[in-house]
């Protein structure tokens, strides 16, 4: 055999492969796209640049599924087509992609143009790539200028101060384009773009293109505006900022749409830096107050998600810091505290917590305090489970103690909502407060509870309050398990609900690695091998398995003795289940002595 | 049939939106909330000033005119109905002059003079023009949940029925009107069809008809602007209360397009309408939407294969509850095809039956086959029996077996029979090479899975 036939042979799945390109069936072309990587290291990189990427180009009419793979693969190909000074080769078919339909198809094209723009030498970005952006920035129907606005940024850096100005004029033309889409894309572009554009044009060009845009007729232009003005700040630096770009700012949030209102409150925190502390002070501290008031919820709501992150980023001092808090944003939140909108106290009550470190011991117990326990009354289980979440913040400000007597009442009654998911919140907080309290008042006051949850009628309550009862007695010592708990899970083993009788066990296991061997075996081992009778299958075979965990704790003599007897007269079962398990505690223990 | 469709779309629910300003957690947490009380979508910080009671228009006897646009001012004071108990007496006195200006332009001649357009108009933008509100229920189902209406509804209808006498009103010169019913105006009004609110939008309906009818000058910029709903629709956000609204104004606007059709119309039907197919909202506006594509089709039959092919692009695949309703549309547009457009898409177009037959969903697979209760459609079949049969006849022969549905494997039968009587000897040909052909298909699966398998080897390689 010839070389060449070997070649040709190599060769002969690559025609069916680019047959397949042609199929019928959307999901061959598909599979036959998606190796296409394959198809064009199998050709080499010259046929991959003379065939491969022509045929390519000329197919593209497809699903767009089939399109949106391509537009993928197509943005990994340099090497494939022989390296970086090859890299234009790939820019007609991608040029196509940009142009149809559908958004993710266009979106992942210009995704790899951006990506194939880094290779691109700045002769070739001059000889290619920059006509490829100037005849998306022209064409005739909206996708294709839409693409074009995402290109501008990655190619302009790199080539000539005439052909900058050109770009610059493109992309003004797009600012001001007839369709909205166009003027989003761009709006969502121009701080990208400010980005690599020069100081000086960036002042006599990009600002008034962007002032245009925050005052477009479209408020979904606008909201855009909004997220790329938090880059031209901080290119433009606190002066400049305020003498040119404020008044814009400003509009912005007393804007008439709640959708740019919206946008400026998610920003917030991002301006807030962008702008410098003097600025912030100046007008961000109003605006935010502002925000928190507005009429529409959405916006309240975002407003109160930025309480604690306003507050830290304030670049001033402590004392001022404080006061700011204090005065000019304590009150808006006390109201935010008692919103008719659910989903705004909602948001507040999971950073409210986090002003405590702020304001110290002495404002937290006086002006939060009450705020919290409003909170943890709402009639909205979001509302308190965030709450609840938080309370660590507080906690290191007041100590636990003062935290506690406050909360008490108001845990109490939450470990009894009807919602499980805040009984599960609470049940994590349980340890905690019990390491805090010591086991006096936790027994006076917590105990019940904890016991309680035991046996909730949902799963997940009682597994937490398995593990709750195992870092108890890590907490509390031994002695406390056997005169508290121990006494509650042998009542457990006799309850006439089977699934209690299976908590039962799982605080056994739980148990074994909290106590010591000799209280396992005197105490907890009689329980489990009491249980082997049980009516109920399940039990009977986690009382095997709870035998291979407790192995730890017992030895030899134990083991022949009380443990093997039981898993033996289990392994004679009649249920599959149990023998299956009764078994493999067997031989697993066995390993062991 | 297809006019019967575009009937009954009036005060359709609103349709399924995603606020896409929430995070999927809030999401999640307002949709178990109970249901918020609605606020006014009107931002306005400023409280209204209190209103005092005019005296009737009928009782002023030389200054009528005078008093019709003090009473238009007053009625440019915007109330919060988000509280139900601010303003009580204010907003009676609104509502009384609201209900009295209705009755005013439509009874009395002579009240459009043209000093007092500027007046009407800025009334009524000041009372319907407004930011509308998030969406209450981002998982609204239009099945299953009332859409939120209008807290100000109370003064919103007097307007919007004020502005329809206006508009029908014999003495509206839309000569003077044009001033102030502008683009800018005719945009803030489209932006309101996304009003959650059946209501408003059967009015704005009426209202942006009228508009059309009267405003030639604004015909082109009202399609226009209707075109970027769409697209925004379709492509960004895939939400808008009143698509359903919107087209069917362009279904008697495309009934009265000049012939031949313009590129601008082609291309709105090419690049806009069928892409409108894909929503996942489409149940909400298909009705609408198909009597569109009709009125088109049977303006120039020569779009067919375009729309065809358009249709079969976007054929469903996994909703089965949308590729009912193409099949619906696609049966329309077969009502009004001609038989030479017929057969340059009738192969493509049996490949989608022939699998949409083939569907597990009974309910795809009974539209598909209710095809053949249609006469001119199993002419158009009989007529190129010996194209279609084959590409039909695997699928039906295995599905006369196969399908778990009984009523479906009647229908089946019945179809077979038809062709059985159609074309017996390439019936018998087909039913003779059946076999043969599934064997070539399994082996032709075979080395495709060979060559990947080679494939896999010489990339590792």
């Amino acid at each position: 055999m010839t070389a060449t036939d070997s070649a040709n042979e190599a060769l002969y799945p690559i025609a069916v492969l680019i047959d397949e390109l042609r199929n019928e069936d959307v999901q061959l072309r598909l599979n036959s796209v998606k190796k296409l990587s394959t198809i064009a290291l199998a050709l080499g990189v010259e046929r991959t640049r003379t065939e491969l990427i022509p045929f390519l180009t000329d197919t593209i009419y497809d699903e767009d599924e089939v399109l949106l793979t391509l537009a993928e693969q197509l943005g990994t190909f340099i090497p494939l087509v022989g390296g970086d000074q090859f890299a234009h080769v790939l820019l007609p078919p991608l040029e196509s992609l940009a142009t149809v339909e559908e958004t993710v198809v266009r979106d992942k094209a210009v995704e790899s143009l951006r990506k194939l723009a880094a290779s691109h030498s700045p002769a070739d970005l001059e000889a290619h790539f920059v006509p490829l952006v100037r005849r998306l920035a022209n064409g005739d129907w909206f996708t294709s200028r839409t693409s074009a606005c995402g290109l501008f940024s990655v190619c302009y850096e790199r080539v000539g101060a005439a052909v900058k100005q050109q770009l610059r004029q493109h992309f003004s033309n797009l600012c001001t384009d007839d369709t909205p889409m166009v003027r989003r894309a761009a709006a969502g572009k121009i701080g990208e773009l400010a980005q690599v554009v020069e100081p000086e044009f960036v002042r006599s060009e990009l600002l008034p293109m962007f002032k245009q845009l925050m005052a477009d007729e479209q408020d979904s232009v606008r909201l855009l505006a909004v997220e790329s003005a938090v880059i031209l700040a901080r290119l433009l630096g606190p002066e400049d900022t305020d003498k040119l770009m404020m008044k814009s700012l400003r509009s912005a949030v007393d804007d008439k749409s709640w959708r740019v209102r919206y946008m400026v409150a998610d920003k917030l925190t991002e301006l807030q830096s962008a702008l410098g502390a003097e600025l912030t002070q100046r007008y961000l501290v109003e605006a935010f107050q502002a925000l928190l008031k507005d009429p529409e919820a959405e916006v309240r709501a975002v407003s109160a998600s930025k309480v604690r992150d306003f507050c830290v980023n304030l670049e001033a001092s402590e004392a001022e810091r404080t006061n700011i808090a204090l005065n000019s944003i304590l009150p808006a939140v006390k109201d935010l505290a008692g919103d008719a909108n659910q989903h705004v106290k909602s948001a507040l009550a999971s950073v409210v917590m986090g002003l405590s470190p702020l304001l110290g011991k002495e404002h937290t117990v006086e002006q939060l305090l009450p705020l919290f326990l409003t909170q943890l009354k709402d009639e909205c289980p979001e509302v308190r489970l965030n709450i609840i979440s938080n309370l660590e913040a507080v906690n290191s400000v007041i100590g636990i103690k003062q935290l506690s007597m406050s909360l008490l009442p108001a845990i109490v009654e939450l470990a009894e909502d009807s919602k499980w998911r805040v009984r599960l919140a609470i049940i994590q907080y349980m340890p905690l407060l019990a390491s805090q309290l010591g086991s006096q008042f936790f027994d006076e006051k917590l105990n019940q509870l904890c016991m309680g949850w035991l046996v909730d009628h949902v799963f997940a309550i009682r597994e937490a309050a398995v593990l709750n009862l195992r870092k108890l007695v890590e907490a509390f010592g031994s002695d406390w398990a056997l005169s508290t708990v121990i006494p509650k899970v042998a009542e457990l083993a006799v309850d006439t609900n089977y699934l209690h009788r299976m908590v039962c066990l799982f605080c056994v296991t739980e148990l074994n690695s909290a106590c010591p061997p000799d209280m396992v075996r005197a105490h907890l081992l009689p329980i489990v091998l009491k249980m082997a009778s049980d009516t109920v299958p399940n039990v009977r075979f986690k009382v095997a398995q709870t035998l291979q965990q407790l192995a730890a704790s017992f030895d030899a003599e134990v083991f022949e003795q009380q443990v093997k007897p039981c898993l033996d007269s289990l392994a004679g079962d009649a249920d599959i289940d149990v023998q299956f398990f009764a078994c493999e505690a067997l031989e697993a223990i066995r390993e062991k002595f | 049939m297809s006019a019967a469709a575009a009937g009954k779309v009036d005060g359709g629910p609103a349709k399924d939106k995603t606020d896409p300003f929430r995070n999927k957690n809030e999401l999640k947490a307002s949709k178990k909330a109970a249901k918020r009380s609605r606020g006014s979508s009107h931002y306005r910080p400023k409280a209204p000033t209190e209103l005092t009671q005019l005296p009737p228009l009928k009782d002023a006897a030389t200054d009528q005119q005078e008093l019709f646009v003090k009473k238009l001012q007053q009625c440019c004071v915007v109330f919060d109905f988000s509280d139900p108990v601010s303003d009580v007496k204010s907003k009676e006195i609104k509502r009384t002059c609201l209900n009295e200006l209705v009755e005013y332009v439509t009874v009395t001649r002579g009240v459009l003079q043209d000093a007092t357009y500027p007046e009407i108009i800025r009334m009524i933008a000041c009372n319907i023009f407004r930011t509308l509100p998030p969406s209450d229920n981002p998982d609204f189902d239009p099945e299953e949940d009332d859409p939120t209406l209008e807290a100000s509804w109370p003064h919103l209808q007097f307007v919007y029925e004020f502005f329809l006498r206006v508009l029908e009103s014999p003495d509206f010169q839309p000569s003077v009107a044009k001033k102030y019913i502008d683009q800018r105006f005719v945009l803030q009004l489209l932006e309101l069809f996304d009003s959650e609110d059946p209501r408003e939008r059967d009015f704005l309906k009426t209202v942006l008809h009228r508009i059309y009818g009267k405003f030639l000058g604004l015909r082109a910029f009202i399609r226009k602007q209707i075109n970027n709903i769409f697209l925004r629709f379709i492509y960004q956000t895939e939400q808008f209360n009143g698509v359903g609204e919107l087209l069917e104004i362009l279904g008697s606007i495309i009934n009265g397009f000049a012939l031949p059709l313009k590129a601008e119309h082609k291309q709105f039907l090419v690049k806009v309408l069928l892409p409108l197919h894909k929503a996942k909202s489409l149940g909400m506006f298909h009705a609408q939407l198909a009597y569109c594509v009709v009125q088109f089709l049977e303006k120039d039959a020569t779009l067919t294969e375009q729309v065809v092919r358009g249709l079969l692009k976007f054929w469903p695949r996994t909703v089965s509850s949308k590729e009912v309703m193409y099949l619906g549309e696609m049966e329309e547009i077969m009502d009004v095809m001609e038989p030479g457009q017929f057969e340059k898409i009738m192969v493509p177009l049996f490949k989608q039956i022939a699998k949409s037959v083939s569907s597990s969903h009974f309910q795809v697979a009974e539209r598909a086959l209710f095809f053949w209760n249609n006469e001119y459609v199993t002419q158009l079949i009989d007529e190129n029996n010996a194209v279609i049969m084959p590409i039909l006849f695997p699928s039906f022969y295995r599905i006369s077996r196969e399908h778990w549905n009984q009523t479906i494997v009647a229908l089946v039968y019945n179809v077979l029979k038809s062709f059985m009587e159609m074309n017996s000897k390439l019936f018998d040909e087909l039913t003779n090479a059946y076999k043969a052909e599934r064997q070539k298909e399994r082996k032709r699966e075979k080395d495709r899975e060979d060559l990947l398998k080679k494939f896999e080897h010489l990339h590792i390689k």
